[in-house]
């Protein structure tokens, strides 16, 4: 980028900063990292005493990206890094898309709904997080931040971490360890509806299965009777009650249907305990939307709702064809290869950061 | 009765106070009995209880000799900071407790002191026993039978299951003992130990049996992520589930690695005993087992990145084409 673009770029981040509301919890035992054009994360070990301390340098030194710990330290500016004295960290998920230059109507939807999932089916439903030690943030890119501030959590290790970014995605899943070895009365115990988890998530997608497509398991199926045994058999986990004898191998593909734990969870940044995030209410370098905090998902739209600046006008020159675009609460127009034209300030500093547009 | 539970638990409260209350020093009996203590937890077995020592019937002396022999064992490791004998000591402590523990009824009174002292107390929920989901990823064992993904999770509680069909262990004992692992196995730093203690500190090396664990002679990136991981884990000196130790085992035969580096390899890992070791890389060598896939290896929970081969095997020929 230009040094004309990159002065236009963080005079307006600073501008937002005068007026932004920047809190960081525990902003004392957090570690700070900076980046600039050439990094997301350029330095870091830097620490803030205060939110004023953050508030001023966001001001006066504007970076283009700044991401805080997910961890607590006693000393955050040490280096090394075991010199920091680890204390424990939040527990944090990370949704994202990979995309073009825009998300498309479909990815945003889609992010957004495995958001939903994540945070209500798994988080609250499965891991007893509680809804106000949630923090849910537009990550001012491509997708969503769940920071979980739980106590209970906060001692846990990479390793154990994994499990739980290995839980919410599904990995690893194997349905057949659901169903136990014969008793001494050879009956075969599984999984039943009314199960936790992901073994009762499986009885209800079987019953779905089982109402719209009992062949595609077995052809006896289709008679009512046999049905009836085996939704008997979700009732109360007595799985010998079907008479159909490979009944395990024959729901594999049931699951591999099921689609459960599809959630696009970077499980990277789940298990790292000294992961750098970004901070919430700060730009994004990428984009110049702002990473959000949201009390809630429905409606949220990152084209029209994390806009940082105004809507005076914008010259540039474009360096790419580019579509329409939804964008600052109505639809930007389709722009050719080289093309000059005044657009909204926020929608220009985007085209500028992807490297689509130049100052004309 | 005091006592006897300190005499099994002594990396509990009741064994600190057992040693405070009775004013017991480190004395020479004291330090043997701590030199034997550490080399009899890197050849401990748990096979019907053999050699365990049962504190029942024995002398008030012995007894203390016994609580105190833990803590002279402690500043012995603090003092010579060695991993590999650190997380052998803690293997097999947490075992022989185990090995008390399993033979107690359910609700024992000895099983509840140490599951409260732990913090790892189950508790009812709609009928299930079950303990809180940061505790049980905590100290649940990296096996496959004990991932997160396959048990009944809901409202932040895990079910545990008692032994039974497909059960082999009681899975509230098998943590408690996982937890016992971790705390034997964090010391404290010890600057200036006492003569008494540097003394057998230099015995308990000599001690040591004559097969040193190998140095690792990979290069970092020779391996696949999940490889890595499990090697760092043999340098680390820490334990690895059967799956861990199977899957490097079939790695490097197919690798070519010789049955003796591997051997060598599998000496650094704390409860390594060379018989079993040995017989189970023969084993896998002459079944010509093949390498599991990555699938295999995510549920496992082995898998630790998304490195774009279908087998931990295809690393070599992923880098190349990578290069190219």
């Amino acid at each position: 980028m230009e040094e004309k673009e990159a002065k236009l770029v963080l005079d307006s981040f600073s501008g937002y900063y005068k007026s932004a509301e920047i809190t960081v919890p525990s902003i004392e035992q957090r570690e700070f990292g900076v980046g600039g054009f050439r990094k997301k994360i350029e330095g870091r070990h830097m620490g803030f005493g205060t939110n004023g301390m953050l508030h001023n340098y966001l001001v006066q030194d504007t970076p283009l990206y700044i991401s805080h710990s997910i961890a607590y330290y006693k000393f955050p500016e040490a280096t090394p890094m075991e010199n920091k004295e680890w204390m424990g960290g939040d527990l944090v998920f990370d949704l994202d898309v990979h995309a073009g230059m825009f998300l498309s109507e479909a990815e945003i939807e889609g992010v957004k709904n495995d958001a939903v999932s994540l945070l209500e089916d798994f988080l609250i439903e499965d891991f007893g997080v509680e809804k106000k030690d949630t923090l849910l943030v537009f990550s001012g890119g491509r997708g969503f931040h769940i920071h979980i501030k739980s106590p209970q959590f906060r001692d846990l290790g990479g390793d154990e971490r994994r499990e739980l970014a290995d839980y919410v995605g599904g990995v690893g899943l194997n349905y057949e360890k659901f169903f136990e070895a014969p008793d001494e009365n050879k009956r075969v115990w599984g999984p039943r509806k009314t199960d936790w988890g992901y073994r009762g998530r499986f009885c209800r997608f079987l019953e779905k299965v089982l109402d719209d497509d009992p062949s595609s398991i077995h052809r006896g199926l289709k008679k009512p009777q046999e049905k009836a045994k085996l939704h008997s058999c979700m009732e109360d986990g007595n799985w010998s009650k079907t008479p159909i004898k490979d009944i395990i191998p024959r729901l594999r593909a049931v699951a591999e249907r099921m689609k459960i734990g599809t959630i696009n969870v970077d499980s990277g940044v789940t298990i790292d305990t000294k992961r750098l995030i970004r901070v919430p209410g700060t730009l994004h370098g990428s984009t110049g939307l702002i990473a959000k905090k949201l009390d809630k998902i429905e409606g949220f739209h990152p084209y029209h709702d994390a806009i940082a600046f105004g809507s005076e006008p914008l010259k540039i020159r474009v360096l790419e064809n580019i579509g329409e675009q939804e964008f600052c609460n109505s639809t930007m127009g389709k722009m050719e290869k080289g093309e000059e034209k005044e657009v909204p300030m926020s929608y220009g500093i985007y085209l500028l950061l992807k490297g689509a547009a130049t100052l004309s | 009765m005091e006592l006897d539970f300190a005499c099994r638990y002594p990396f509990t409260e009741e064994g600190k106070q057992a040693i405070i209350e009775n004013n017991i020093q480190v004395n020479d009996e004291i330090a043997e009995r701590a030199v034997q203590r550490v080399l009899n937890a890197m050849n401990w077995r748990d096979k019907e209880g053999r050699g365990i020592y049962d504190p029942t019937y024995a002398h008030l002396s012995d007894k203390l000799t016994e609580i105190g022999s833990y803590g002279a064992a402690r500043m012995m490791l603090s003092h010579l900071r060695n991993r590999y004998l650190t997380n052998s000591f803690a293997v097999g402590e947490a075992k022989r407790a185990y090995a008390f523990l399993k033979g107690l009824e359910e609700g024992h009174p000895d099983i509840k002191r140490l599951q409260e002292e732990f913090g790892v107390v189950p508790e009812k929920r709609e009928g299930k026993d079950t303990l809180p989901l940061a505790t049980y990823v905590k100290f649940a064992p990296r096996s496959v039978d004990y991932r997160l993904v396959n048990r009944n999770v809901k409202g932040g509680r895990v079910e545990i299951r008692k032994k039974g069909a497909g059960v082999s262990k009681r899975e509230d004992l098998r943590l408690l003992q996982e937890a016992i692992k971790i705390r034997v196995g964090h010391l404290g730093t010890i600057k200036n130990a006492p003569e008494i203690i540097r003394k057998h500190s230099e015995r308990l090396m000599k001690s040591m049996p004559k097969v040193a664990p190998s140095k690792m002679s990979f290069e970092k990136g020779d391996n696949p992520p999940c490889i890595e991981k499990l090697l760092e884990a043999a340098r680390l000196h820490q334990n690895l589930g059967h799956q861990g130790r199977w899957s490097l085992a079939v790695y490097l035969i197919n690798k070519g690695v010789p049955y003796e580096k591997i051997l060598g390899i599998f000496s650094n890992f704390p409860d390594y005993d060379e018989r079993i070791a040995s017989y189970q890389i023969k084993h896998a060598i002459n079944r010509n087992y093949t390498m599991p896939a990555c699938s295999m290896m995510l549920s496992y929970g082995l898998c630790v990145a998304n490195c774009k081969v279908k087998s931990p095997l295809g690393w070599d020929e992923w880098k190349k084409r990578k290069r190219s």
